[in-house]
Order: structure tokens, then C-alpha cells, then sequence
């Protein structure tokens, strides 16, 4: 087989080598799985439409594929789907590019130089690829399943890939969080007990503390960019005001009411005093604070909370003690009628605190005065933010939303990245107790984040933290490290380069890299340069040659785009529950595959795709079919169409997957979501149970045994009862480094994963380094000049450095400097001129993660003029 | 007869540019051409910025110059409204484009093999005709070959020939079908509206009842069909930032 260098490949020049092989699987000819009207020869061209869901973006958007002659000409919003409801954004729009592109993977590659290059390939089968992969896993997975990791970037079809595939071949599993929210949303999990971050009830929410949101540009919690703009300006039309607390005001455009450019890594501090000026405001929602928050519960001098044992053995079960005004005594939460909020009691002679009354004590030094110095706002301003958010819960009051009456408290804060900072767990722990404080959590019009408030497995969790002694598993599960942990590619790039420094004994052998590009996406490039080479072998599942699959991958499987059954897939905008599929409007082009198949013959080749608990076994779990007339057997090799009719008839959808390939239907809108769902005050029970954690005792009690097992204080200071200020760590690079770089995402493009789709390329073409004009002339910079930037680690002195030009910016602190993220990348031709990724200078690992394993988007910089473009 | 214009609400635009992509997958433009535009403002010194968009789609006018300067007829105005170019009768003498106030023109300086993102796609290329059919872009409508209103003239574009002048068409081919133009389908904040202003029930007509309507250039005198509610008029302390890779 000849040689196919990736020159020659991404040119697309290569097809022919090898022989004609291409032409059986493209657009023409009938698509045998859907009722195409198009691909028949008649007069004229022939239309028909393919009901669909977007493929490009976060959160999947309802689509119609205009077809002509069985080709797809273009694609729209389906008006039948309530979360984009006939719109969609220049991505979904641009992605007709993405799918005709003829820089895909055609059809599976197998390196043939080393690695940690560019890569050379020749063309394999898809059964000499997987097999390939197969014998590779089988072999580690004979020893130790845990040591094959299965990594994803995106991934849509949860239940089948990071599920049924993961679970069936027992690997580990990394995901993108620890690069997105996933701080914010252990500090949810812990605080509230849902899995999510922060965002606001839209339909009657009055005054928004948009919190960071890159209102114009990025999606927010749950849902992509263009859901929430529609919820926000339906709302301001309404008349809610919206306060923006960012450094940037690209990220509002023209729907900040106020701008607050707070100082990048100072969200802790800003909360802290917002938290300060509502208690000294007296805007407190003390029935809401006593009810469902551990406020009441008595802590005792050394900061744990007071228990009672009740029941024996395994029935033995610790209640909280609080005081209870109504009796006059120490009771058991469970016995009180009215638990004090604050105050000091005594135990058998023992002092005790209420939780409330500690934080209430702890956040007395967090002064606006204090943030001003701190967030580079002024006190007044920040005394302003507290009352307008205090006054505008008008605490106390309800209304009525379809029959039931709920209490009304129209504030919330919409935050979404927020948590990518080092003391991220903490301030997105501070942010969600500011609607805390006046009792906004599940409120009509108030703080909401899940759109359910179940309870997450992780909230029982850490109610007790367990740290273990050495050895630990490459990911630190357990450590003393992270004893609450993400699941961090950065820290597992760090581990793998220095296992010992860890405690670790045993790295990952087998790498499956679903769609994801650590190399460009994740910082920092230079770990992940270090460490994928140690892997011994790659697996890659994606449509486009990545550069992580570039330098890294032995093998690389050519994955569809939109060509592909995919789902199940929420339709939902919140306020109205619908579910959808993805439905090929055509057949996958060139060679590649959809997943599903892909997964399906990879655990076939491993043998575990068959039997109890197989991967159809799993899907069968993850897909609700388990013990139905509906399941699948487990003894023969599926149809990805028949899976989803299977699932379809279990929804008690007649038509099957007919419905979801009728474009006239495509959304099975279940109806409106209840206001007892939705709002969890009036949950029954109210928040499904969860007790609020105002006071984290459990965080406290880790910090101890981190310090007991000899951890560093980098790692355990953050642990505290109270989410606690510090300076970051980057603060203590040399004043030299005078400005904070961030980066921010451009509404063309969605991560790394389009910046080479020339139309969305042609809107927002490139790197570059957003200055405030003023800054920018202290140093001698024009508009338009080409710089360097240096980054600085506080840690280890290390310097890394990148040129771009710099962009004169008004909207941004003169102490700031912006990037945009999407760039950076070198083998798609579209990719050539379009400069460098922040990545490249950010650092990973201490002083640069958050005390939850999620890595921090910050770092200090010199920014001088000159440097090679 | 209806009338057509279009509304553009700035108090709910994003400046995303959806309309801008829809426009030119809809209408084949290749790459430089952007028949919807959308202005990115900033205006005043930090810390009292601001921002604004502007979505700058042909404004259709009733008093059109660039109807008036063309030598040919090729460029004319339809009684409902549009504003079109019959690209089989364009000479691309560019009169028009010096004629009109708001840029919206653009002349076609390659073939279509060259002008659709030839630096990284090659469309002659053997293996890629597999993928595209031969067809440039492999998106191809074939709505714009066609002849449209009582004058059966080629009014929507084409295969955007080398050497004529083309410009928003309001979606000619839609509009006849009783489709909405592909920008104001798409928009995510449906800040875009579009409809028979003659007609009192229309949506836009709605729209106009209650919002005060302002037009681009009022005193040139061009009486654009394309009108604009919220934010304010351009002026010369706008910065234009985060400007595509092609001018406009």
C-alpha cells in the first residue's frame, strides 16, 4: 500500500491512490434507510426535506436538511422544536461546509512514521483498523481494564460512547469539564445538591447579575448560545435590567444595563462582599435560610458540625443538633419547630455556633471597601449591586404560575465558566450563596441551574470526603490532592511525565481519543506534548485529522458529521419538555461511520458486545429498554436505526423512528414543565430533600486529613468551611508581568472545532490580542502592531511566550488582555495564517488548577511590541 | 400588490451574523461577498464604552440611484418593493456601485470555481466531484438559475457569473414561494422581520403600529424599504471592530 503523507492527504489529492474504492458510499443513489423521494431519475431537480439535529454546536438544535436530487443544499431551524424554534446560528448555518469538506478523514488511517511528528499514513480497511485497535485494548484490558482510557472532547450520544462503550470495556474516562465548568459544578453539587451551574428563571426574573455570561458570543448552563439570548432579550423586553460583571463588555455587547469590569480572578472577593453588604443590607430570607439550608445547624468549636447518632449499625444515621427557639433547647434538627438562624449556645458546656452565625462572623472582613481594592470596583458600585439585587427579590413574596403558588424572588445570576479560575470552586460556591442569602434558590423568577433538582450522587458524597494514602490511580481519584476531583487531562498529563511525584504506580497504556484535541484545546499544549507520546498506543474517533491525532495517533477512525443516527437528544428549552434524534439526511460520506457502529464493531472485535454485560446490555440499561418488549437482544448485532425505533416505541411512539424521520413531526413534544418540577420550593419535598450547604464541614474535615497525609498547602488551602479569599497564586509572578491574560469565545466558532470551516473563518479569521488602547500606548503599541506575549509561572519561573497582533479594544481593563480561543491549529489548510491559541502559554497544574482538579484560564503576561508574525 | 420591507429590531439583534452565513449558503455568495453584512460598534473610551450592531442588508429603496444610473436596465424596481438585478442583462459597469450610498453592491471579480474558498477547497479536483456532484458550491440552489416575477427576468443571482454586479435580492426565489427571506428565517432573536406592509394584519405591519421606525441615511433621500426600530443611527465616532476577513 502506498504512502499517504499527510501533505498529499489534507489536500485531498490522495483519493485516487489505492484505486477507485470511493465512489460506492456517497450521496447518490437511494439512502436505504429513509423514504427518499429524491433519488429517483425524473425531470427536474426533486425536493424533499429530512427533519434532523444540529451536529456542530453544544446543544443541538432542531433542523430541517433541504435536499435536492437526495443532496442537502441547506440547512434550517425547525420550527417544531421548542429550543431553537426555526432558528439557527452562523454555525449551524456554516456547517454545510463542515459536512462537504473535503479535508475529512475519508477513510481509516494507520501511522506510518513515529510519533510525535507530523504524521505520515497509509489507507487501511476498517477492519485492519479495528482490529488494530481491538488487540491493543484486549491486551491491556486482560490486565487491568482501568489502564485503556476512553477521552472525549464532545460527545453526543452520551449513552452509548461515554456509557455503554466505557462501561462495557471497563475503561477510565476523561472528559472536557475540567476545561469547562465542572468546578462550578461540584461546588453545586456540594452546595445545592444539583448537577449544574447557575442560571436564571428567564420568564419573571427582574434583575440579572449576568456574571461573566458571554451574552452575545457563548452558550451558558445547559444550553448553547442561541436559547438563552432568546430567554434574555423576551426578558429585558419584559423589563428586567441586566448588571454585567466582566472585564470584557464584548462579551454584552449592547445589553449591559451597567457594566462592571471586575479584575480578572476576583469573582471570590466580589461575592464575599455582596454576601457582607445583604447581611448588613438586611436582605435575608431567614424561613427560607432556617428551612433549607444548614444555616441552623450547631457547629462546634473545631468546626463540625454537632450530630446525634440515632439507630444502630447500618441503620445508624447521624441527625444535625440545632437550637430551637420554640423550646428553648438543643434538639435534633428533625424534632426542631423553629431553629435558630444565629447565635452561640452550649452543648454540655461547650460553645457552638450556628452555621449561619459563623458565616455571618467570617464574611464581617469582606467590606466593599475591602473588594474595591481587590476587583477594581469601587465600593459604592458593589454596595449598589447588593441593594438592586436585594430589593428586587422583594423577599416574602409568591405568585401564582399555572395554578400553584411559588415564592417569587425575580434575581438570579447567570454565570457559566466562572469556575475556571484557581479559586474557582470556592467563588462559584460564594456566587450561588448571594441568591441564597435572599432566597431566590428555586424561585419563580429566581436562581435556578438544573432544570431539575434531583439530587446528585456526588451531594450525599461529600457530605464525608475520603482521602487515602498513596498509591493512587493516574487520575489521583481518592488523593490527597483532590479529594473532591474532576477528572483533570491536565493533571493526568502531569502525572503521566512524573508519576512519582504523585504517588502513582500505574499509568494509562491505551489511549481512545473520542473527537477531542488535547494538543490545541486544553492548556497546556506543552504537557500534553510531553505526556501523549507516553501512551502506547492511540486510538482516534473523529471526522478531521486533529493535531493531538497528528503528532499522537497510530490509528485513526474517520467518524460521520451529521450523516449519522444519534440521540436520544433533548429538546427542551426548559420551559417546554421535548426529545429528538439526529436522523442522517444522507449517507455517511466518503468511508467514514457513525459511532454507534463504530463502538458496536469495536466491542464485537473485543467480545464485548454480546451478553449480560456487554455493551448492548448497557445500552439497553442507559436507553430504558432493559426488562420492555423493546429490548435489545443481546446475542446479535443491531441496526443503529432499529436501536433508536426500539427506543422510540418505548416512549410509546407508535410510528417508531418514522416519527423522527417524518419531517413534518421530528420533535415529540411532551408539553410544558411543571411549575412543581421546576421550581424547588414547591418540589414535594421542597428541593427534593437536599439541605443547602451554607457551611461545608466536610470541606474543612478534608483539608485535616490532606494536612494529616502530608499534602502541601497548595493543594489543601482551599479546602475551608467558608469559601475563603487569597490572592492567586499568579499574583506572585514578578511585577514585570503586569497584565492578566484571558481568553473568550467568538460566536462563529465553537472551540477548536471550526476554525476551519472557511465561511465561519472568513467572519472571524483569526488570533489576535484584545488591549485596551490606552494600555496598549503605555507600551509603545499601535493598533494593529505584532507582539509578544510572555506568560509567567509563579511556581516554577517557567516562561512560555507567543506573537500576535495586538487589537485596540475600549471594552476591555487596561490591566486585561483577550484572546480569542479557537486558533492555533496546523492540519486543516484553512487553519494556515490564523495564529496562535492562548494554550500554548497558559500553564496547567499547581497554581494554575482550581483545588478540584479544573483547570484555571488565567495567567499574568508582558505584552511588548515586535516579534515575527 | 404587496409591498415588501423589512424591520430590523437593534434592541434584540446579537450581531451574531446567522443571517450573514444563511444569506450566503442561500444564495451561493462566494467568499468576500456578504450581501447581509453586520456592523460590530464599539463607541467611547473605557470605562464608558459601548457597543452596537448593525445587520446592512440592500435597503431596497424606493428612490433607488443605483436604478437610476444603471445603463441597461439590468438593475430595476419591481412594484412590490425589490430591488433586483437581472444578471443575464448586467454589463458589470459598476454604476450602481458608485451610485449607492450603503455599499451594498459587490462586483464579481472571479468565476465561481475561484471565488468559493478556492485557497483551501480545489472544486476541479477529481476525487471531490465525488463529494460535490461537480456542482460549485457542492450546496448549490438551483432557485437562483431561475426567472422570477411578471418580467421573468434572472433576478436571484445565479451562479454569480464573473463580471456582473450582485446584491441582496431579499431572497427573490423565497419571497415567491411565500417564504421569509434566509436571514430573517434564521435569526435567533427573530430581531429581523419582513412582510407586505400594505397589508394591516401583517406581522410587520404590526411591528410598525408600535415602533417608532428609523431609516439609514434619511437624507439622502433614498427612502429605503428597509427600516431599523432601537439603537440609533451610525455616526462617525463608531469604531468598527472584528471586521471579516474580506472588505466590505
Amino acid at each position: 500500500m502506498p504512502k499517504v503523507t499527510r501533505r498529499k492527504f489534507v489536500q485531498g489529492s490522495a483519493v485516487a491512490i489505492g484505486g477507485g474504492v470511493v465512489a460506492t458510499k456517497f450521496l447518490f443513489g437511494p439512502l436505504e434507510t429513509l423514504a427518499s423521494a429524491g433519488t429517483t431519475a425524473q425531470a427536474g431537480p426533486v425536493e424533499d426535506v429530512i427533519a434532523t439535529t444540529c451536529w456542530i454546536g453544544k446543544q443541538d438544535c432542531g433542523m430541517l436538511a433541504r435536499r435536492v436530487d437526495g443532496r442537502v443544499v441547506k440547512f434550517e431551524g425547525n420550527p417544531t422544536n421548542p429550543r431553537n424554534v426555526g432558528t439557527l446560528c452562523p454555525k449551524g448555518q456554516a456547517q454545510i461546509q463542515a459536512l462537504y469538506d473535503p479535508n475529512r478523514v475519508k477513510w481509516p488511517l494507520v501511522r506510518t512514521n513515529d510519533k510525535g511528528t507530523t504524521g505520515e499514513w497509509r489507507r487501511a480497511s476498517w477492519d485492519e483498523a479495528l482490529e488494530m485497535v481491538a488487540d491493543r485494548v484486549k491486551e491491556v484490558r486482560d490486565r487491568d481494564p482501568k489502564l485503556v482510557l476512553w477521552q472525549k472532547g464532545r460527545s453526543k450520544a452520551k449513552d452509548f460512547y461515554d456509557d455503554a462503550f466505557v462501561k462495557a470495556i471497563g475503561s477510565s474516562k476523561l472528559g472536557h469539564g475540567a476545561f469547562c465548568s465542572d468546578a462550578g459544578y461540584r461546588a453545586l453539587e456540594y452546595t445545592l445538591g444539583t448537577h449544574a451551574v447557575l442560571h436564571p428563571d428567564f420568564r419573571y426574573c427582574n434583575y440579572l447579575l449576568s456574571w461573566g455570561w458571554n451574552i452575545t458570543n457563548a452558550g451558558g448552563n445547559k444550553f448553547c448560545w442561541l436559547t438563552w439570548p432568546r430567554h434574555m432579550v423576551k426578558a429585558r423586553e419584559r423589563g428586567m435590567k441586566i448588571t454585567h460583571l466582566d472585564p470584557r463588555l464584548r462579551s454584552a455587547g449592547p445589553f449591559a444595563d451597567t457594566w462592571l469590569p471586575i479584575r480578572p480572578s476576583t469573582d471570590l472577593a466580589m461575592a464575599l462582599a455582596l454576601c457582607h453588604q445583604l447581611i448588613e443590607q438586611d436582605y435575608l430570607d431567614r424561613p427560607y435560610l432556617k428551612a433549607y439550608t444548614n444555616g441552623p445547624y450547631l457547629v462546634s468549636a473545631n468546626g463540625m458540625t454537632v450530630t446525634e447518632t440515632v439507630g444502630e449499625g447500618d441503620e445508624a444515621e447521624e441527625i444535625p443538633l440545632v437550637w430551637d427557639e420554640a423550646s428553648g433547647r438543643v434538639t435534633r434538627t428533625d424534632e426542631a419547630t423553629d431553629p435558630a438562624l444565629e447565635g452561640e449556645y452550649e452543648i454540655e458546656g461547650r460553645p457552638v455556633k450556628t452555621g449561619f452565625q459563623l458565616f455571618k462572623e467570617h464574611v464581617a472582613q469582606y467590606t466593599p471597601e475591602w473588594a474595591a481594592d481587590i476587583t477594581g470596583l469601587s465600593a459604592a458600585q458593589i454596595r449598589q449591586v447588593a441593594q438592586d439585587f436585594g430589593s428586587n427579590a422583594q423577599i416574602g413574596s409568591t405568585i401564582v404560575v399555572d395554578g400553584v403558588e411559588v415564592p417569587y424572588r425575580p434575581v438570579g445570576i447567570m454565570a457559566y465558566h466562572m469556575a475556571q479560575q484557581e479559586l474557582g470552586f470556592q467563588t462559584a460556591r460564594a456566587m450561588t450563596m448571594v441568591p441564597m442569602l435572599v432566597g431566590a434558590v428555586g424561585a419563580a423568577g429566581g436562581q435556578l441551574s438544573d432544570f431539575t433538582w434531583k439530587i446528585h450522587k456526588n451531594y450525599p458524597k461529600f457530605e464525608k470526603l475520603t482521602v487515602e494514602d498513596p498509591p493512587y490511580d493516574f487520575m489521583l481519584n481518592k488523593s490527597k490532592y483532590f479529594p473532591i476531583n474532576t477528572g483533570f487531562p491536565g493533571i493526568v498529563a502531569k502525572v503521566m511525565q512524573d508519576p512519582g511525584r504523585y504517588g502513582v504506580e500505574e499509568l494509562p497504556e491505551v489511549a481512545i481519543l473520542h473527537y477531542v484535541n488535547p494538543l490545541n484545546a486544553f492548556p497546556s499544549q506543552q504537557d500534553y506534548l510531553d505526556s501523549y507520546g507516553i501512551f502506547k498506543f492511540v486510538a482516534v474517533v473523529s471526522p478531521w485529522l486533529s493535531e493531538t491525532a497528528d503528532y499522537f495517533a497510530d490509528v485513526v477512525l474517520p467518524a460521520a458529521t451529521i450523516e449519522k443516527y444519534e440521540g436520544p437528544i433533548s429538546a427542551t428549552d426548559q420551559y417546554t419538555d421535548a426529545v429528538t434524534l439526529r436522523i442522517p439526511p444522507m449517507e455517511p460520506l466518503f468511508e467514514s461511520r457513525g459511532e454507534i457502529e463504530i463502538y458496536m464493531d469495536l466491542c464485537e472485535k473485543i467480545g464485548v458486545l454480546f451478553g449480560e454485560d456487554g455493551y448492548l446490555s448497557v445500552v439497553n440499561k442507559e436507553l430504558k429498554l432493559t426488562d420492555t418488549e423493546f429490548a435489545l437482544p443481546l446475542d446479535q448485532k443491531p441496526d443503529v436505526r432499529d436501536i433508536f425505533d426500539r427506543w422510540a416505541h418505548s416512549q410509546g411512539i407508535d410510528e417508531g423512528i418514522g416519527y423522527f424521520e417524518d419531517p413534518a413531526k421530528g420533535v415529540f413534544v411532551k408539553g410544558p414543565v411543571a411549575p412543581t418540577k421546576m421550581y424547588g420550593y414547591v418540589n414535594d419535598p421542597p428541593f427534593q430533600g437536599a439541605v443547602h450547604r451554607l457551611y461545608g464541614a466536610s470541606l474543612l474535615d478534608a483539608q485535616r486529613q490532606m494536612q494529616e497525609k502530608g499534602a502541601e498547602e497548595i493543594y489543601w488551602q482551599d479546602y475551608t468551611a467558608l469559601p475563603t479569599w487569597r490572592a492567586p497564586t499568579m499574583d506572585h509572578s514578578p511585577p514585570d508581568y503586569d497584565l492578566i491574560l484571558i481568553s473568550f469565545h467568538q460566536i462563529e466558532h465553537k472551540q477548536s472545532r471550526t476554525s476551519f470551516v472557511p465561511m465561519l473563518a472568513e467572519l472571524a479569521p483569526g488570533a489576535r490580542l484584545d488591549m485596551n488602547p490606552e494600555a496598549a500606548r503605555q507600551r509603545g503599541i499601535a493598533d494593529g502592531d505584532t507582539v509578544i506575549v510572555e506568560s509567567h509561572n509563579a511556581i516554577t519561573g517557567e516562561t512560555r511566550s507567543l506573537v500576535t497582533t495586538a487589537a485596540f479594544c475600549d471594552g476591555i481593563r487596561p490591566d486585561t488582555v483577550g484572546m480569542p480561543h479557537h486558533f492555533g491549529m496546523w492540519t486543516h489548510p484553512q487553519n494556515k495564517g490564523q495564529g496562535a491559541s492562548a494554550n500554548e502559554i497558559y500553564f496547567t497544574g499547581e497554581g494554575y488548577m482550581t483545588n478540584t482538579a479544573d483547570q484555571a484560564f488565567h495567567v499574568k503576561v508582558k505584552v511588548t511590541k515586535g516579534g515575527d508574525a | 400588490m404587496a409591498k415588501y420591507s423589512m424591520v430590523v429590531d437593534l434592541d434584540l439583534c446579537q450581531g451574531c451574523r446567522a443571517c450573514t452565513e444563511a444569506c450566503k449558503i442561500e444564495n451561493n455568495t462566494g467568499s468576500g461577498i456578504f450581501w447581509m453584512h453586520v456592523f460590530r460598534f464599539e463607541e467611547g473610551e473605557y470605562p464608558e464604552t459601548k457597543m452596537s450592531f448593525l445587520p446592512r442588508p440592500c435597503q431596497h429603496c424606493d428612490n433607488a440611484p443605483c436604478v437610476k444610473v444603471c445603463p441597461v436596465g439590468a438593475r430595476f424596481k419591481r412594484e412590490d418593493g425589490l430591488v433586483l438585478t437581472d444578471f443575464d442583462r448586467c454589463i458589470g459597469c459598476r454604476y450602481c456601485e458608485l451610485a449607492c450610498p450603503y455599499g451594498v453592491n459587490y462586483f464579481t471579480w472571479q468565476s465561481p470555481e475561484k471565488s468559493h474558498y478556492q485557497d483551501v477547497v480545489d472544486w476541479e479536483d477529481d476525487d471531490l466531484a465525488l463529494v460535490t456532484g461537480g456542482l460549485v458550491p457542492p450546496y448549490k440552489n438551483p432557485d437562483l438559475d431561475l426567472k422570477y416575477g411578471e418580467e421573468q427576468r434572472y433576478t436571484a443571482g445565479g451562479n454569480h457569473a464573473k463580471g456582473v454586479i450582485e446584491k441582496c435580492t431579499f431572497c427573490v426565489q423565497r419571497v415567491e414561494k411565500g417564504m421569509n427571506p434566509a436571514c430573517v428565517e434564521t435569526c435567533p432573536v427573530n430581531a429581523l422581520i419582513f412582510g407586505d406592509t400594505d397589508s394591516p394584519d401583517s406581522p410587520i405591519s404590526h411591528y410598525l403600529r408600535v415602533r417608532q421606525p428609523w431609516r439609514l441615511l434619511e437624507e439622502a433621500g433614498t427612502h429605503p424599504r428597509v427600516m431599523y426600530v432601537g439603537g440609533k443611527p451610525p455616526n462617525p465616532s463608531l469604531k468598527e471592530i472584528e471586521r471579516p476577513k474580506a472588505e466590505v
